[in-house]
């Protein structure tokens, strides 16, 4: 018997998934239900991105989330000429955005020209999703 | 700090030709940069017993030690982050010699980055180690290649201190002046102007082509050992002032976006602080400076980083020659990684130990301490080397 012939051996097509470990988990839950989960210390109160186990204010292993409203400012941002890439039409822009919480998100920017992309303009998050996997953009607000 | 100062000194350098296309295998370019190393510093490979290099250098210690002929290898080591890493295997390394637990340390770093593979591609993850579960959180937005990583970090710093791309541009001519009359460069007879630059397109904003290192196929290797059996080698040492490694809170690993200053400087000025300490030197103590530049535009942060001038103040700094030869503070006389090629950083390591020995092609006169750092924007180390 062939082994592409056992029904072991057959490929089941795959759902794409996240590179991540089990402490980004709950992060790309909240994608799925449209909302951007910040962690939020169960100890001190004290709110942090990227997600980790342990609050680096006061070690505390304890955490629940808030989700963010959506809204902040462009912090910095990169627009990417060069070399083609995956699944993004280039020049594909890129921001650091921090939103209204105090926190900073990396996200996709969409619907404004590359020469008006400012630090400082206000932008709005919208989810999306992108090569079947849930994820989000920036928007100007 | 500061129990290594002076005990070590590297007293060797070699290297292959620097090339798009060695036509030849990574770990044969590593042993022929080792064996060139060791027959510079006079030194047998049977005396070898410790090898450090980068976690991402594919060449593997005992491998290298097979082909060279080596007899007991007693201490190897990896550093990681990259170009990071670059110094800090003289950091290794030193601190073996000055303890006794290695005598002869060779130092290697060898690819055919551009033939075989490209560096500047985009990064893809699969494995969730905590490490690629950083970088995915980034790169699934588009975040992917080096250039767009660090363009994030300094399009801020742009921004906080009004440089711009013009100021970038005195640090590409720079390196491509002393490029163009270093006969081992890529960029050998070819140096830009400031019309070259500005016309460059675009790679990753704020980086231009011109910004950019070149990906190079080649290998570099140092021989480092004691500062007493030094004395009676063919050359003359480059004795290890200081060495260090630098990653203060929040750095990460191309990932510094949640800290306080994203700009690629802190990691930097952790490293600077620790070699001035250790040296027990100044920044006006320094001739020459080596400093990594994977993006030519991070040389200013690093200036500042290290107290050259302060924060925001590099864009003057480096006007009007003063980072060339003939200038106050000569930066990358070798043409640096944009110009003579991207070896890592190793061969940055090279050119400051030629400034030390007074063999450089762009030799700058009365060199007595030369600084030189890893790559910002990750974890990073720096050295400092000085004349006997």
């Amino acid at each position: 018997m062939n082994e592409k012939d056992r029904p072991d051996m057959q490929e089941s097509p795959q759902k794409p998934t996240h590179c991540a470990t089990s402490d980004f988990a709950f992060f790309y839950a909240g994608l799925e239900a449209d909302q951007l989960l910040i962690q939020k210390c169960s100890a001190c109160g004290a709110l942090r991105n990227p997600p980790g186990p342990m609050c680096p204010v006061c070690s505390s292993l304890e955490w629940t989330t808030v989700a963010a409203k959506g809204s902040g400012a462009v912090y910095s941002y990169t627009v990417h000429y060069h070399p083609p890439l995956a699944g993004f039409e280039t020049p594909h822009p890129v921001v650091l955005v921090a939103l209204d919480e105090g926190v900073r998100f990396i996200g996709s920017l969409r619907g404004v020209p590359i020469n008006a992309i400012r630090i400082g303009m206000p932008v709005r998050v919208e989810f999306a999703v992108r090569d079947g996997l849930s994820t989000f953009n920036f928007r100007p607000a | 700090m500061g129990n290594f100062k002076d005990k070590a000194a590297i007293v060797g350098i070699g290297a292959t030709e620097f090339s798009k296309k060695s036509g030849r295998s990574e770990l044969r370019l590593a042993v022929e940069a080792v064996t060139a190393a060791l027959a510079d510093a006079g030194v047998s490979p049977a005396e070898v017993d410790g090898i450090s290099t980068y976690t991402i250098e594919n060449n593997g210690e005992v491998d290298v030690f097979r082909n060279i002929g080596g007899r007991d290898l007693k201490f190897f080591s990896r550093t990681h982050y990259g170009g990071g890493a670059a110094c800090a295997p003289i950091l290794q390394a030193a601190m073996a010699v000055a303890t006794g637990v290695a005598n002869v340390v060779v130092c290697y770093r060898a690819m055919n980055e551009r033939s075989e593979y490209r560096f500047g591609k985009p990064l893809q993850f699969a494995v969730p180690t905590t490490e690629n579960a950083m970088f995915y959180y980034q790169t699934l937005h588009g975040l992917q290649t080096p250039a767009a990583l660090i363009g994030m970090m300094m399009r801020r710093y742009m921004h906080e201190t009004g440089t711009t791309s013009e100021d970038f541009a005195n640090v590409a001519i720079a390196a491509r002046r002393h490029a163009a009359t270093n006969p081992n460069a890529f960029f050998y007879g070819k140096p830009i102007t400031r019309e070259d630059y500005m016309n460059s397109r675009m790679i990753a904003d704020p980086f231009r082509l011109l910004d950019c290192c070149q990906e190079s196929d080649g290998g570099v290797a140092v021989v480092i050992t004691s500062a007493e059996r030094a004395r009676s080698l063919r050359q003359k040492p480059a004795l290890i002032r200081a060495a260090a490694q630098g990653a203060p809170a929040g750095t990460g690993n191309f990932m510094s976006y949640y800290r306080d200053d994203i700009s690629p400087t802190d990691e930097v000025r952790l490293v600077g602080e620790q070699l001035y300490d250790t040296a027990r030197l100044t920044p006006a103590d320094i001739q020459v400076a080596v400093l990594y530049d994977h993006f030519g535009p991070t040389v200013l942060p690093s200036l500042e980083g290290l107290g050259f001038c302060n924060r925001g103040e590099a864009k003057d700094f480096i006007k009007n020659g003063n980072i060339e030869i003939g200038g106050a503070l000569p930066v990358n006389t070798n043409g640096g990684q944009v110009g003579e090629a991207y070896i890592h950083g190793m061969n940055g390591i090279a050119e400051a130990v030629r400034q030390i020995r007074g063999t450089a092609v762009n030799q700058v006169s009365g060199v007595e301490n030369v600084i030189v750092t890893a790559g910002a924007g990750v974890p990073t180390s720096g050295i400092i080397l000085g004349a006997a």
